[in-house]
């Protein structure tokens, strides 16, 4: 145990010092500032504070300010007024709302150069709707506004999903590209580190001072310590910066981490992690080199990956036959759970059957990658033939056993 | 200058090692004890470094026995292993001496030890000034020399060194030589497989050369050296040799004169009757002995001694 943990802290210490570890730890934060700094910057106007100018010309509106309205809203007595005040900078725009909009005339919307921002033409749109339900009681006025809001609930773990929030459709998504982000990159650090020993000429010393399970689960231990390092800074970045941006706007206020998928990625890490570390390892045992090694883990890589490739198809349809195969499939489970997540609530038989389908292949690929690492460790610059490897895995192969005291 | 003292460390009997159609290892048998260096010599593709593999349970036998240390290989024997393999292997984007550490810590030191340890092969090595240097940086001596560290730092009861010599100066060969005696002295087991047919007549006590995977030559040097001595003498001296019984030529080579006995003649008879002369001076007087150089050509080539 002592080795193992040698070779992990290794490994950890290693892969955590390259630039690539630190870009890609330290970047995915500062891109997630930004796009949360952008979405702050364009739900607060963009900074543009002036107001929208409207011309009423059927009498129907009511000049009531909501104190939510930002920027304010300007009522004009008539069209040469408000383009008075256009030119003079002193809005950001105007509508007119024509005498026929009853009957169907359609408003005018008139700027310089840059239409005004979504927020002050909402509340815009609020205060037409308001006019236009002027005679119904404030609740059924809010209810005709909002539009119908559902809450969909599972007959068998109870879950439960807002239909309105869009958060939770957007959380589990970033927390799936994240997780299979983290678990690739790991997984190339471990085939990396396999190759590496092959390539210095360090696995026969290794050979001769562990056992190459010893090796093999030390180098995985180390490695998923840093797919939760990058993991961990991650998730504490998102969970800052939403709240961070839940103070400045009404956009993201409201948000609560969600420990129900919390749970499911952490279930479903480990067997996903020893999944990709098992066929890393054996790839690195069976190839030449890091180059060769890297080409075909970019072919095992989208079987990890796909959902992303069927991203719309599973949005548009989150429980068809595309979807529920995805989350049974091992190499998808997770990420197509994640995607489903937050626009229907995926039944837990599924995801217990996925899992149960990630877990066994997960055993069967550390099986694997231990035979074939045995005896792929000293094939320097030479790639295993299919021959060796099917002898290997039914333990015909060359590598020494626990004892090598062998009958004559 | 041989010491079989008590149990071998490493003991073969019989081993068999096939790759597919090729026989790579063919009954091969040795015992290696300790305080003891044991050559392992052959050509190029011989089988040497497979036998190593399988003495080190990195390969598993087809057939016959290996005992290290009495018995099976296990985890806690490999931490009286110091092996220095033939494919010299180190993190070439690491630091020297973190990865001494790493070593080190793998055979069971604890960082304190390794540290402490190391401070010392660093300086005798003269490889303390760089030990915070890349080991891609390191000259190809100076990468040789923080592998015989990593080999010896946690003091093996057993130590595998292939071709320990390549890439050193004369110096650094000295140093490294030095190094294998010492650890001969102390009692420890050092096999060592080498080309070089001079330092393993100056180090080792016993050999085996294999040849085409198979053991054609195996005992102590001396003994094996003389077993290959051609019936002859060589005479370093002045006068006319010529005349003396029971010899069948008289020739000079390098200055020296080489006298080929017939059989059945003993040197010691030619000694006395030569010391009966006048007409000789005699300075140096010995019975002709084939280096082990010749002696690899020869075994390799199938000759034997009578042939």
């Amino acid at each position: 145990m002592v080795k193992q943990w040698q070779v992990a802290k290794h490994e950890y210490v290693k892969a955590v010092r390259r630039r690539s570890f630190i870009l890609t730890t330290l970047g995915f934060p500062l891109l997630f500032a930004a796009i949360i700094g952008f979405s702050v910057l364009l739900a607060t106007n963009g900074g543009d504070d002036r107001p929208l100018g409207y011309v009423d010309e059927t009498g129907l509106l009511v000049a009531s300010q909501s104190a939510a309205d930002s920027p304010p809203l300007q009522p004009f007595d008539n069209e040469t007024a408000a383009r008075a005040a256009l030119d003079a900078g002193n809005v950001q725009g105007y509508y007119v709302l024509p005498a026929g909009y009853l009957t169907g005339q359609q408003p005018r919307l008139v700027y310089l150069t840059e239409p005004p921002a979504d927020d002050a033409r909402q509340a815009f749109s609020r205060l037409v709707r308001a006019a236009l339900l002027a005679d119904v009681s404030p609740e059924v006025s809010n209810r005709l506004q909002n539009g119908l809001s559902v809450t969909m609930q599972s007959a068998d773990d109870g879950r439960e999903l807002g239909s309105d929030d869009f958060l939770s459709f957007l959380v589990p998504l970033f927390a799936g590209m994240f997780y299979v982000f983290a678990v690739l990159t790991s997984a190339g650090y471990m085939l990396q580190a396999v190759t590496t020993e092959k390539e210095n000429r360090t696995v026969e010393v290794m050979a001769t001072s562990l056992s190459p399970l010893q090796l093999i689960t030390g180098k995985a231990a180390g490695l998923f310590g840093v797919a939760m390092t990058q993991l961990t800074i991650w998730g504490t970045a998102a969970v800052v910066a939403l709240a961070i941006a839940g103070v400045a706007t009404d956009l993201f206020r409201g948000f609560q981490i969600p420990w129900s998928l919390m749970a499911v990625v952490v279930i479903y890490f480990v067997p996903s992690f020893a999944l990709v570390a098992g066929i890393m390892i054996a790839l690195g045992g069976v190839v030449a080199d890091s180059q060769q090694g890297q080409q075909i883990a970019g072919i095992v890589n989208l079987f990890f990956v796909m959902p992303f490739f069927l991203f719309a198809a599973i949005l548009a349809r989150p429980d068809s036959p595309l979807a529920v195969a995805m989350t049974l499939f091992p190499t998808t489970a997770f990420l197509t759970v994640a995607m489903r997540w937050g626009v229907t609530i995926v039944p837990a038989w599924q995801m217990a059957v996925g899992l149960v389908g990630l877990v066994i292949c997960a055993v069967i690929a550390v099986w694997v990658a231990a035979r074939v690492f045995r005896i792929g460790m000293l094939s320097y610059g030479q790639r295993l033939d299919w021959r060796t490897v099917r002898a290997a895995l039914s333990g015909r192969n060359n590598a020494g056993s626990k004892t090598s005291e062998v009958a004559s | 200058m041989t010491a079989q003292i008590g149990s071998p460390t490493v003991q073969i009997t019989g081993v068999r090692k096939s790759f597919g159609a090729v026989r790579a290892v063919d009954d091969v048998s040795f015992d290696v004890y300790p305080g003891e260096i044991f050559g392992m010599l052959g050509p190029n593709g011989a089988g040497k470094t497979t036998t190593i593999r399988l003495m080190l349970d990195i390969f598993r036998p087809d057939a016959g026995k290996v005992a290290v240390f009495g018995g099976a290989m296990d985890e806690e024997k490999k931490d009286r292993i110091g092996y220095m393999p033939e494919e010299r292997g180190m993190y070439r984007d690491q630091k020297l001496e973190s990865t001494l550490i790493y070593f080190a810590r793998l055979k069971g030191l604890s960082e304190a030890e390794a540290r402490s340890r190391l401070t010392g092969w660093l300086q005798r090595l003269d490889l303390y000034d760089h030990r915070q240097k890349r080991i891609q940086d390191l000259s190809k001596g100076m990468q040789q020399k923080a592998q015989i560290i990593a080999t010896l730092v946690h003091e093996p009861d057993l130590i595998v060194i292939d071709e320990p010599f390549s890439g050193l100066d004369p110096v650094n060969t000295r140093l490294v030589k030095d190094i294998i005696e010492e650890q001969r002295q102390a009692g420890r087991t050092v096999i060592m497989s080498t080309h070089q047919m001079y330092q393993v007549e100056a180090l080792c006590n016993r050999i085996v050369l294999i040849n085409k995977g198979k053991s054609v030559l195996y005992g102590a040097v001396d003994e094996i050296k003389r077993r290959f001595a051609g019936n002859a003498v060589v005479i370093q001296g002045e006068g006319n040799f010529n005349g003396v019984d029971g010899v069948l030529d008289v020739y000079q080579r390098n200055g020296t004169w080489h006298l080929p006995l017939a059989a059945g003649v003993a040197p010691q008879e030619v000694l006395r009757t030569l010391a009966a002369r006048q007409d000789v001076q005699i300075e140096r007087f010995e019975v002709a002995e084939a280096s082990l150089d010749d002696i690899f050509v020869m075994v390799v080539q199938g000759e034997t001694p009578d042939g």
